[in-house]
């Protein structure tokens, strides 16, 4: 069995596996980030990381809707998959928003806390991508953030356990997303492969991955 | 007009007898005489099943790093049918030299003697040997030399004795040491190679012609994952490095030992395989046109999401095409990568109009080189 993907769809998924790699480079970067690796991370920098995680997590699920009612009758597949992926999630802002209460925080603080500048750019970005009619570009935002899940969150979450000895309690909504994406690159294929070929759109994909990629890293950076 | 330069020449040097996995670790010596707790977990994850020592089994040198890079590169020139008289440029690269200062090439081409000659030492990790050979290469190229050497050369086992863990912050109460330290000592052994570069190729047998050298550093997003000189809660705070604390007390911070953080080495590889994507992306790398992959790093020790990546976005070069002697050689750093070239040379694998591609990735602070070759 050829294990490989049509060319369109290999030449889409490799420039998002570089511009994943140069975000996961740019994060590295980053003030919280730095902590974390450097062993400097405190428990007030794992609270403000899940405030400041929180809303991009509660409208992920929103915009991920708002885009599917925007998916013309061609696409019923693709709109399907994007409704049955928000109401996975949408729920999942609890669970963070439990984890920052197991830290010793309180409800009030977490969900009345202000959008930092990047969550704002963030979320402004989405919603208008997702408004656009056939927003496939936003496969591109969703290759980044879902990569966040299954390659940063788990990581991120071990060492801040480890780092601040916490229960598990505190730390699941980074763990368990980790243990969710083991079938990514094969899902994320198969929707590449219900809007490609079409070189607008593939170009489209990836200037959405760089966007949010770069939206997102400031997110990070301004958690100081 | 840069003028074509080819590789006409390539020789190692392995000292003493290959050491097998069960008698490894009493040659390099037990940390207060036990049996390391990772070093089993380190050999299947390497693949490594025998490798030289410059260290005879009491611990005792009967080589240096110089030496051993010279004999590379004596035997570079005679593969290529010449002699250090014919050399008038040598760029040495190494890890750690014999000397803290000067660099490694002065002791190299001491150790060569017979003439005066140009030199350049280029002192990292696995990836300074392809530092050196671009110099080689971009010297002969811009008509400076007609005949140059790049070797590389390795003496880790002189930094896995008992002594340089011993009484440090390295090893705990018990006498264990830390997954930092003990990794490398399981991963890393001695040896060296060499190319000789000439702006000719051979008039008999096979020359490589050198299409091109790449290398990327990603230091300014890493911080350092395989490091000597500073302790494993300081690496990132150079102003707070053996050379500033002296070499007393950097010795009893375990600064003074080969260190290795295993979870950013996760992160490090994919970085590694961005490079490579994004080289393939612009065409500078054409995965279809590669016959044969020397890879500094095992097949089998990429994971199975690295394989698959590579595979889906059509960058994989398939494995019978890979050639690796790193089982039975060990992983000698900077010199793996031409003591594996040298081997595959002399296999007589490769035939007239092949495309070999050497790829070294480096850990020490998250840099890939790769180096595109045409049998001519």
């Amino acid at each position: 069995m050829d294990a490989r993907a049509p060319h369109d769809v290999s030449d889409v998924l490799r420039k998002l596996a570089v511009v994943f790699t140069q975000f996961e480079g740019r994060l590295e970067q980053t003030p919280l980030i730095r902590k974390l690796t450097r062993g400097r991370f405190e428990l007030a920098d794992y609270r403000a990381f899940l405030i400041n995680l929180r809303q991009q997590v509660k409208e992920g699920a929103l915009w991920m809707s708002r885009a599917a009612s925007n998916v013309d009758d061609v696409h019923l597949e693709l709109r399907s998959k994007l409704m049955r992926h928000a109401v996975t999630e949408h729920r999942d802002f609890r669970l963070l928003e439990a984890d920052y209460v197991a830290t010793g925080g309180t409800l009030e603080d977490i969900t009345n806390a202000e959008k930092n500048i990047g969550s704002e750019a963030v979320s402004a970005w989405m919603f208008h991508e997702a408004s656009q009619p056939n927003p496939f570009g936003l496969l591109g935002a969703m290759w980044i953030i879902e990569g966040l899940g299954s390659i940063k969150a788990q990581e991120w979450g071990r060492m801040a356990q480890q780092r601040l000895s916490l229960p598990e309690t505190a730390v699941r909504f980074l763990l368990y997303h980790g243990e969710n994406d083991s079938q990514h690159i094969e899902e994320f294929q198969e929707m590449l492969a219900l809007v490609l070929p079409d070189e607008r759109v593939a170009k489209r994909i990836v200037r959405t991955a760089e966007v949010t990629a770069r939206l997102y890293a400031l997110q990070i950076e301004e958690i100081a | 007009m840069s003028k074509d330069v080819f590789i006409t020449g390539c020789g190692s040097y392995l000292p003493g007898e290959p050491v097998t996995n069960d008698a490894m670790e009493d040659h390099i010596g037990r940390i207060h005489g036990k049996p390391s707790l990772l070093g089993r977990r380190a050999l299947r994850w390497n693949g490594i099943e025998t490798r030289h020592y410059a260290l005879d089994s009491d611990g005792k040198p009967f080589d240096s790093n110089a030496g051993m890079s010279a004999k590379a590169t004596e035997a570079a020139l005679a593969d290529a049918g010449l002699g250090v008289e014919d050399l008038s440029f040598l760029a040495a690269a190494t890890t750690q030299g014999d000397y803290l200062v000067p660099g490694h090439a002065t002791a190299v081409h001491g150790a060569l003697g017979k003439r005066s000659m140009e030199i350049a030492s280029f002192q990292s990790v696995c990836g300074s040997s392809l530092m050196a050979a671009k110099s080689a290469w971009l010297n002969i190229r811009a008509g400076e030399h007609k005949i140059a050497a790049a070797c590389a050369g390795e003496f880790s086992s002189r930094w896995f004795r008992p002594s340089f863990y011993e009484g440090t912050a390295l090893v705990d109460e018990k006498g264990r040491a830390r997954a930092e330290a003990d990794f490398l000592r399981f991963t890393l052994s001695d040896g060296a190679g060499a190319i000789l570069l000439e702006d000719q190729p051979r008039r008999d047998g096979v020359s490589l012609k050198v299409e091109l050298i790449d290398i990327v550093s990603l230091a300014d997003r890493f911080d350092p994952c395989m490091w000597a000189g500073a302790s494993v809660e300081n690496r990132a705070a150079i102003s707070d490095g053996w050379s500033i604390s002296g070499p007393l007390a950097a010795h009893a911070q375990g600064a003074i030992a080969l260190l290795q953080d295993f979870e950013l080495l996760k992160r490090v590889i994919r970085a590694w395989v961005g490079v490579y994507l994004e080289k393939v992306d612009v065409k500078r790398i054409i995965p279809d046109s590669v016959d044969w992959l020397l890879c500094h790093y095992s097949a089998k020790s990429l994971r199975e999401e690295i394989v698959s990546l590579l595979e889906k976005t059509d960058a994989m070069i398939p494995q019978q095409k890979w050639f690796s002697n790193l089982p039975r050689v060990g992983n000698i750093g900077s010199a793996s990568i031409w003591v594996m070239l040298d081997e595959f040379l002399k296999s007589g694998r490769l035939k007239r109009g092949e495309r070999v591609l050497c790829v070294v990735p480096e850990s020490g602070r998250a840099l890939v080189g790769f180096m595109m070759l045409e049998a001519v």
